[in-house]
């Protein structure tokens, strides 16, 4: 019963021409970075974001450079829109009472919503990577990539580790979307749900850059969102992968509650 | 009236999980290292068979995570250091790029007196490596028998340290050849010196370890402080609180594991501080032999890598340059060393225009770093005091500005 809801929630979700917008606006990124290098040449080590003077040597690196390039604005504003919408959306079309007047109970819509939440979560940071990856692929010369470590590693390893980035900032952007399902459970004006999450992300990234708050830190939702680097070294470091899963579990449970709590004693009128 | 009040209630419990969740995690939070640390309680040792353990240690393979902090209390440098890269005009490549480096420099400098750092270890044997984990980046030093390599992701830049061993065995055999005999008759010398002041012959390392513990303690306390849990090993503390009151060292504490006896975790303390001001750890560590491949390393592609070949000097050399430090006046100047233990201080003579060779920039970074006390410029920290006085001399030493304004006026 609630697979078949998932199901339909999921192609609702990705049926929408405002999901495909922003899924195209993400790879877009990777695109422009690959186009402006090919055209301009590659810039000089310890410029630029992180990986960018790897492009014009090998590139496979675009799709890594794209996601530092994505992860503080374009990642969590997409995924705003998302989950801030999840709720508040449906209550501001007025479609609110007739899912709830259908057999699934309110915490099933709940869940089901946050997953498909957590759905456009890997499917935003797929799109990066892959989307990197080709226009790299088709535009540059490719080869064994060079860690951070200064180990090589063949194109597949690569790959796989390029995979297993995406999962990381899969996993960095569920707390975030815990808290934007709470805040749509708040208001029936999407907008507000929408801006509020992204505004979060920025505030918390930017509480994240002040040493005076440095105790705060290890507590911020975006404190292991460039963690992901993790992955790029021999042998590669789980210790940041384990510690941002464990911090993001802790937001799905405190917001999901929290989430949970509102609905629940929410009368819903639309 | 009574339909309102279930409402109520069961208003209320729909918000149960919501407000257990966030207790649960913060009581986690609190005990989970309280529970760590209450279990340890391991045999009691004195200072000395504590000093013992950590001598007779044999750890030759381990691997781990260490982290240091340190909060050194120096200015606060991030917004000079950004005006001194951007102040550069994007006109002249060169110089900008040369700026620029230099401003990164500065960075690194105070990224690394200041905040935390995280860096894995791993060692076997002559192997070593050290993987300092920055943010999407990484710098690591690999030593082994063949040398050593230094990378930098960040400027794709290695640099091979070797050693040139034939140079140094001829050193040493030169060295033989002319002082031979002498050297012999000097050890000797030393011994019957060493049994004559002991009134018996050579001691047992227990008996050293004693007169050790003696002659330190007249300037150390040295105790054994309360077990903890360090990188969840049990370790024992040992503690060095210093005796003289001039020196800004409150007290040095050096994790030691139980079992091993390798040591864990050590920090600084500054008299009257109650945070370490710099504090080195594991946070997780093995003395498994870590897996071979991690001391692999070979310069990737594209990198830029620097020679260095380390060699000795010859005899005529070695000779040469000890009559020209004997040599008064010319040459480097050389730094004299005032007092001794807890409160040494090292006096660098005035050099020529070591003062009036700065540039705006620099004086200007000096003005930003430094106070003004009678008769020169101060740059306190925590635990170091540097004095640069108006005649051009430099005093540093890990005691406080009078002590230092004492020294620099005799």
């Amino acid at each position: 019963m609630s697979s078949d809801l998932l199901g339909s929630e999921l192609l609702t979700l990705f049926r929408r021409r405002r999901t495909w917008a922003m899924l195209a606006a993400l790879g877009l990124i990777p695109i422009l970075i690959a186009v402006a290098i090919r055209i301009s040449g590659g810039s000089s080590p310890g410029r630029g974001p992180a990986f960018l003077d790897q492009v014009a040597g090998n590139g496979l690196f675009v799709g890594v450079t794209a996601m530092t390039v994505a992860i503080p604005l374009f990642l969590p504003l997409t995924i705003g829109v998302v989950a801030g919408d999840s709720i508040a959306g449906e209550a501001s079309h007025g479609t609110l009472r007739y899912l709830l007047i259908a057999p699934a109970g309110r915490i099933r819509l709940l869940v089901v919503k946050y997953l498909a939440a957590a759905a456009f979560c890997a499917a935003a940071t797929l799109t990066v990577v892959i989307v990197g990856t080709l226009i790299g692929w088709a535009l540059f010369p490719v080869g064994p990539v060079t860690l951070l470590s200064g180990a090589t590693v063949d194109v597949g390893e690569a790959l796989v580790r390029f995979l297993a980035i995406a999962g990381y900032v899969t996993v960095s952007l569920l707390g975030m979307s815990a808290i934007g399902l709470f805040l749509s459970t708040l208001t029936t004006v999407p907008v507000g749900a929408m801006a509020a999450t992204a505004i979060l992300a920025v505030v918390s990234q930017i509480m994240g850059a002040l040493p005076q708050l440095e105790a705060l830190h290890p507590w911020l939702f975006t404190h292991y969102w460039l963690g992901f680097g993790d992955l790029m070294r021999e042998p590669i470091v789980w210790d940041s992968f384990v510690d941002n899963a464990v911090l993001q579990a802790g937001y799905i449970l405190v917001f999901g509650t929290l989430a949970i709590g509102r609905f629940l004693t929410k009368d819903v009128l639309s | 009236m009574r339909a309102h009040d279930t409402g109520a209630s069961r208003r209320f419990t729909r918000w149960i999980p919501a407000i257990a969740a966030p207790i649960a995690i913060g009581v986690g939070v609190v005990l989970v290292p309280m529970q760590a640390n209450a279990a340890v309680d391991l045999p009691d040792l004195t200072p000395a068979e504590l000093l013992e353990l950590a001598a007779s240690s044999e750890v030759d393979a381990l691997s781990g995570t260490i982290e240091q902090t340190s909060e050194l209390g120096l200015p606060d440098l991030s917004g000079l250091s950004g005006a001194m890269g951007g102040g550069s005009g994007e006109g002249d490549s060169d110089g900008s790029a040369d700026a620029e480096a230099s401003a990164t420099d500065l960075d690194d400098l105070i990224s690394l007196a200041t905040g935390t750092h995280t860096a894995r270890v791993y060692v076997d044997g002559h192997d070593a490596r050290l993987q300092v984990l920055d943010r999407l980046a990484e710098r690591d030093v690999y030593v082994s028998d063949d040398g050593a390599w230094v990378y930098d992701s960040r400027e794709q830049a290695a640099t091979h340290v070797t050693v040139d061993e034939a140079s140094f065995e001829a050193l040493e055999q030169e060295l033989e050849a002319t002082h031979g005999a002498d050297a012999e008759a000097r050890a000797d010398q030393l011994r019957e010196q060493f049994e004559a002041e002991a009134g018996e012959p050579m001691p047992t390392p227990e008996e050293m370890l004693d007169r050790a513990l003696a002659k330190l303690d007249e300037t150390t306390e040295v105790s054994v402080g309360t077990d903890a849990r360090v990188a969840g090993r049990e370790a024992y503390e040992l503690v060095l609180e210093p005796r003289d009151a001039e020196t800004l060292v409150g007290e040095i504490a050096i994790a030691i594991d139980g079992e091993t006896g390798a040591a864990l975790a050590a920090s600084v303390t500054a008299r009257g501080a109650s945070e370490p001001a710099f504090r080195v750890a594991f946070t997780e560590v093995s003395f498994e032999a870590p897996d071979a491949s991690v001391f692999d390393f070979t310069p990737p592609e594209g990198t830029e890598v620097t020679e260095h070949v380390v060699t000795a000097p010859t005899l005529a050399e070695l000779e040469q340059r000890k009559a020209e430090a004997g040599a008064t006046g010319d040459g480097m100047p050389q730094p004299v060393v005032h007092g001794e233990g807890w409160t040494t201080v090292v006096e660098l003579p005035a050099g020529d225009g070591t003062a009036a060779g700065l540039d705006a920039e620099a004086s200007a970074m000096l003005d930003a770093l430094t106070q003004r006390v009678d008769g020169g410029r101060v740059l306190s920290t925590s635990l170091v005091t540097v004095l640069l006085t108006d005649d051009g001399r430099v005093l540093a030493g890990a005691v406080t500005v009078d002590h230092l304004l004492d020294v620099a006026g005799r």
